[in-house]
């Protein structure tokens, strides 16, 4: 078990992944140490996703291993998976459940204790703020409710690496705070979060390590201090990812 | 504006044909059907007008053109989406009024492959009256008028039901509707035959039934034609006036619909049940098996895709008492028609899951607490319904000597084909519709590979279940009671035990193949 408690919260070695002719993940290496709040940013397509997936155990990678807390992903998808709290993008939840059917459904599937379950529920629909809602078919959520029902989801089997997939994505700035609070509170006391984001200054507010992709390889990784160098995050990712213009537009866009 | 949205739509269709391959063999395949079905009508319609009189002629033409009336009103609900490459909600950004939306979306309907052979199919109806040379004139604004009911009856129907697709409420409501008359579709066509076949008279049920149609909404335009070369003008004035109105009415219903349609909200909350209300995640046990029968269970009593399979409960007996009667043997061995496509209902269980399946797969839960909770979902409807179907036909038709062997065959079948389809949906993903779409909706990427796949799973099944089966048959043939309650505990052991052998082999293959089949299921076409 000493092994276990040293090794990194997730560590990611050589990843490679490809669809058809398109390279989405280049051989991609990454070490999140326990207890970080780390961020995972890039550009549109950059393989944050495709990344995330195949250390989460649900997309088979092509080359290479990942481990959370010392558990090889593919080797031991079920005992990896257990410790792991899971927020996917762009996939759909079993949205003709409730949002309480469908939390209580992802605890029971986790084997949490019957008597544990309704209080843990009842905790994450005051957390996300659907208590409201607890009753309402999820397929009638609006966007940032099913992102936070999904999170609740991703919350309830109290996992020691929280892997979330544009987490804040429509959801309402009350609603965010608080999810940030429970996040910082949860890393505080020794969990691991790992989040994607397009929102640069989310990131450096948030997070205390960063890692910048882009065309499904790590351009620079570490704490956010270290990769920011002085400058915001916001100039640091673009110098890094490239492709800004200095431009005011078309000259037919412009309005006088 | 109206020729950009038909060009947009052409490039539309180019595009995807191009892609899938398949769809443009099927799309060939299709546009040949409708040529061989427009020559044949057209040479029916020179026969009548070279050997028949004015009289078979009316009638022809009010009941094939009412059929052709209902036929365009109800498909956009059967087989909801065919013309949804152009629709209102596409064209919503762009500045059009709701007048230049309505001749956009009637002229796609128009000169889509259905509507052009429509149209010929109604101008060639002209030939009919050319002994006639009046009617034969008044006979094209007629067509004209009958071939837009037609279109703006479909464009209607198609913007309500995708209007209510706002409301999911409303829309499973349709669906709901829906289902039912489908389920009485086999009492009712059994019932109109039979109506007819007593009557003797078909032909002049047929001609009466022309006269009323011929004065309602549906059969008015394709009526005036012949009112006219009879010289009834005034009843040929009359009806046109009326197919005139109904098209009016339906145009100024279509505008208010559309204009609805985008002023009401796009989604509405409908149902809320009060929080603590679980359902079936309060009663079954916690843990993997527990949490999927409860979802499993839950999706078979409320999912339209699965209450689809459930038709077929009633569906055959009711079917094979109208048609063979209570007395005969299909009557009695319904149960196992019942059974068989109860048992092969989820040979692809995985499929309606939809991307939801990647919740199943990050829970990390054992393929085998998978498979049992999936097909105790299945056995908890599957089996109550084949066991009352088996009893009821049973007391019907007073044959209870036959009961055991009856049931032995039906939970034989039933129960190898849960172990079968614990291994095949491990192994297989088909598209399917989604969740909170029409059921019957056509879905893109069915191939027919997938076709060829059910009927092997059907075939492992009934070799699985030959042991019950055939003691079944023997027991009946011998009348040998003994045998019969032997072939039911067969089915019952044999059936457990090809239970328990498939859900270990299906669970250890769906452990290797979960993340295969999610990349599957996220490659479908949407």
């Amino acid at each position: 078990m000493s092994l276990t408690t040293a090794a990194p919260a997730l560590q990611l070695a050589g990843l490679v992944k490809s669809f058809g002719p398109k390279v989405a993940v280049a051989g991609l290496d990454l070490v999140v140490p326990t207890g970080s709040f780390f961020g995972l940013v890039g550009p549109n397509g950059a393989g944050k996703t495709t990344t995330l997936s195949m250390a989460t155990g649900l997309l088979r990678p092509d080359a290479g291993r990942a481990w959370v807390h010392g558990i090889d992903v593919w080797e031991h998808p079920v005992e990896a998976k257990r410790i792991i709290g899971n927020l996917a993008d762009g996939v759909q939840l079993f949205d003709r459940l409730t949002g309480e059917q469908l939390i209580t459904y992802t605890a029971m599937m986790f084997g949490i204790p019957r008597h544990e379950i309704a209080g843990r529920v009842a905790d994450l629909l005051e957390l996300m703020g659907l208590q409201e809602a607890a009753g309402t078919i999820v397929a009638d959520y609006s966007a940032g409710m099913t992102k936070k029902i999904a999170l609740a989801c991703a919350l309830v089997n109290a996992p020691r690496l929280l892997v979330l997939d544009e987490p804040f994505e429509s959801v309402d700035p009350v609603s965010a705070a608080n999810i940030e609070d429970v996040l910082r509170g949860y890393t505080a006391s020794g969990g691991t979060v790992i989040v994607s984001s397009h929102s640069m200054d989310l990131v450096q507010r948030m997070c205390d390590h960063v890692a910048v992709i882009a065309e499904g390889r790590v351009l620079a990784a570490g704490t956010v201090e270290d990769v920011r160098a002085g400058q915001t995050l916001q100039e640091r990712f673009l110098s890094l990812v490239g492709g800004r213009h200095v431009s005011e537009g078309p000259q037919w866009l412009r309005q006088s | 504006m109206v020729a950009t949205v038909l060009r947009l739509r052409y490039r539309i269709l180019g595009n995807t044909l191009a892609r899938r391959p398949w769809q443009l063999v099927g799309f060939c395949i299709g546009l040949l059907w409708a040529l061989w079905a427009l020559v044949g009508v057209v040479a029916g319609f020179i026969a009548l007008n070279a050997f028949q009189g004015l009289d078979v002629a009316r009638t022809v033409a009010v009941l094939a053109g009412s059929a052709l009336v209902l036929g365009w009103t109800i498909g956009p609900v059967l087989v909801a989406g065919t013309e949804s490459t152009v629709d209102a909600r596409r064209l919503a950004p762009f500045p059009l009024t709701t007048r230049q939306i309505m001749s956009a979306l009637a002229a796609t309907g128009l000169t889509g492959i259905p509507g052009i052979v429509t149209s010929l199919g109604a101008l060639a109806s002209v030939v009919l009256w050319l002994r006639w040379p009046a009617a034969a004139v008044i006979a094209v604004p007629s067509a004209a008028l009958g071939v837009l009911i037609c279109v703006v009856a479909s464009r209607l129907v198609t913007t309500l039901s995708t209007g209510l697709g706002g409301h999911r409420r409303g829309r499973e409501i349709f669906g709901t509707i829906l289902l039912g008359v489908v389920i009485m579709t086999g009492p009712i066509i059994t019932g109109i035959l039979a109506l007819l076949s007593s009557a003797g008279d078909v032909l002049g049920r047929l001609a009466q039934a022309a006269v009323v149609l011929g004065w309602t909404p549906i059969g008015a335009a394709w009526a005036v034609p012949g009112d006219a070369a009879a010289g009834d003008w005034i009843p040929a004035i009359a009806k046109f006036v009326i197919a005139a109105g109904t098209l009016a009415v339906l145009g100024l219903l279509w505008e208010r619909a559309l204009e609805a349609s985008v002023s009401a909200p796009p989604r509405q909350t409908a149902r809320t049940v009060a929080p603590g209300r679980l359902g079936f995640f309060a009663v079954m046990p916690t843990g993997g098996v527990g949490a999927t029968w409860a979802r499993s269970l839950t999706a078979w009593l409320r999912d339209p895709r699965y209450l689809r399979q459930l038709i077929f409960v009633p569906l055959f007996p009711v079917l094979f008492a109208f048609t063979t009667g209570i007395d005969g043997w299909l009557f009695s061995v319904s149960p196992l028609m019942v059974a068989l496509i109860l048992s092969i209902a989820g040979y692809a269980d995985i499929s309606y899951d939809g991307t939801a399946f990647a919740s199943v797969l990050s829970t990390g839960v054992s393929g085998r607490a998978d498979r049992w909770g999936r097909l105790l979902g299945a056995a908890s409807v599957g089996v109550p319904a084949v066991t009352v179907v088996a009893i009821v036909t049973a007391a019907i038709a007073g044959t209870w000597t036959t009961l055991p062997a009856v049931l032995a065959a039906a939970l034989g079948i039933l129960l190898a084909g849960y172990g079968v389809s614990a291994v095949s949906s491990a192994l297989l993903v088909v598209p399917v519709a989604k969740a909170g779409d029409s059921p019957f909706k056509t879905v893109p990427g069915q191939t027919f590979v997938n076709g060829l796949v059910v009927f092997l799973v059907l075939g492992v099944t009934i070799v699985l279940a030959a042991p019950a089966l055939v003691l079944a048959i023997v027991s009946t043939v011998t009348s040998s009671a003994i045998l019969a309650w032997i072939a039911l505990a067969v089915a019952v052991v044999a059936g457990a035990g090809i239970i328990l052998g498939g859900i270990v082999v299906g669970g250890r293959t769906l452990e290797r193949t979960g993340p295969d089949l999610l990349a599957r299921i996220k490659a479908f076409p949407s």
